[in-house]
């Protein structure tokens, strides 16, 4: 149930989003400051989400868990590619491997 | 451009890039049949949010236990770089029936505001404008339905033992990269990811929402030095 509602405000929010200027005219600038802010959304919102993801295992902060190495390795896919679907496709076979080395 | 654009040569602009949605949105709903989350709301996102990164961040939320208030505001956070695409579109559509516009919004994507924008540089002369978008917008909306729904389906018969949700923090690692293309940025990403890791304790999933706080206003501050 908390999946169905959190999906539904944000999709009727998200569609606000984008018909916000849509719908006034045009007319209507974005504001300076909002506009500034609005570039390094995506990096820190991105951050903030992968890294909690890669190297916090068990409620700890945990370094050497294989999602480390794997993430590297998809993460020059990614650079080199500029493909998220290189990213994965590299990243994933590595987390096997990693995780074997390990195991 | 002296010919009018028709909703065929946004259709085939969007080709290429369909190439790069298509595995995104296999993942998305492999990656979501891999978690607790409920199936069926997570493949209604595609239609309902339709908008692949916050999709991935809610069910992410939800699924490692936060609040719903933390997954829309993740998701709003997400998906608000779309005030810039609104905004820009909105100065093509200023003549257009508010009808057409509202449907217009409800398929704007990073990709078919890029490849419009591409094509139409001069908001005051685009004949064709309005078909092209839907060209692109629809080849995109029904790639992504096609192809999160076939992930979802798929997904369950993938064992456990590939640890598939993987594939999450690496999306986002991905983006991430892919997103980072000055200081300021770099400053931005750092600051959120170590505010994050650092607040991770914090009930609701509110660590994540810390984190990005204080990476936005790390770049703001920096954009203010560097100029």
């Amino acid at each position: 149930m908390t999946l169905w509602i959190s999906v539904v405000v944000a999709g009727i929010a998200t569609y606000l989003i984008r018909f916000s200027f849509i719908a006034m005219f045009g007319k209507v600038e974005v504001p300076p400051l909002l506009e500034r802010a609005l570039r390094y959304v995506a990096p820190a919102v991105l951050a903030a989400i992968a890294l909690p993801g890669l190297i916090v295992r068990d409620g700890g902060v945990d370094v050497t868990n294989p999602y480390v190495p794997a993430a590297i390795v998809g993460g020059l896919a990614a650079y080199f590619t500029k493909s998220i679907g290189a990213a994965i496709v590299v990243g994933l076979p590595a987390l096997w491997l990693f995780t074997w080395i390990v195991g | 451009m002296d010919t009018t654009a028709t909703w065929k040569d946004g259709f085939r602009a969007t080709l290429p890039i369909l190439l790069g949605i298509a595995p995104f949105g296999a993942i998305f709903g492999v990656t979501a049949a891999a978690t607790d989350v409920d199936q069926w709301a997570a493949w209604a996102s595609s239609f309902l949010v339709f908008a692949g990164a916050s999709q991935l961040a809610i069910i992410d939320v939800i699924g490692t236990g936060g609040a719903a208030f933390t997954a829309i505001f993740t998701a709003v956070v997400i998906n608000s770089r779309h005030f810039m695409y609104s905004a820009d579109l909105g100065r093509y559509t200023k003549d257009k029936p508010m009808g057409v516009r509202a449907r217009m919004a409800y398929l704007l994507t990073d990709q078919a505001y890029l490849v419009t924008a591409a094509r139409f540089p001069d908001a005051s002369n685009a004949p064709g404008l309005v078909p092209y978008y839907f060209g692109a917008a629809l080849a995109l909306w029904g790639t992504w339905q096609i192809t999160t729904t076939a992930g979802i389906l798929l997904g369950a018969f993938i064992p456990d033992s590939w640890q598939l949700e993987f594939a999450i923090p690496m999306t986002f690692a991905a983006l991430l990269i892919l997103a980072v293309r000055t200081r300021a940025g770099l400053l931005a990403a750092v600051v959120g990811g170590v505010v994050a890791v650092a607040a991770v304790d914090l009930p609701y999933g509110l660590g994540l929402m810390t984190g990005a706080a204080a990476g936005v206003l790390a770049g703001l501050m920096a954009d203010r030095r560097y100029g």
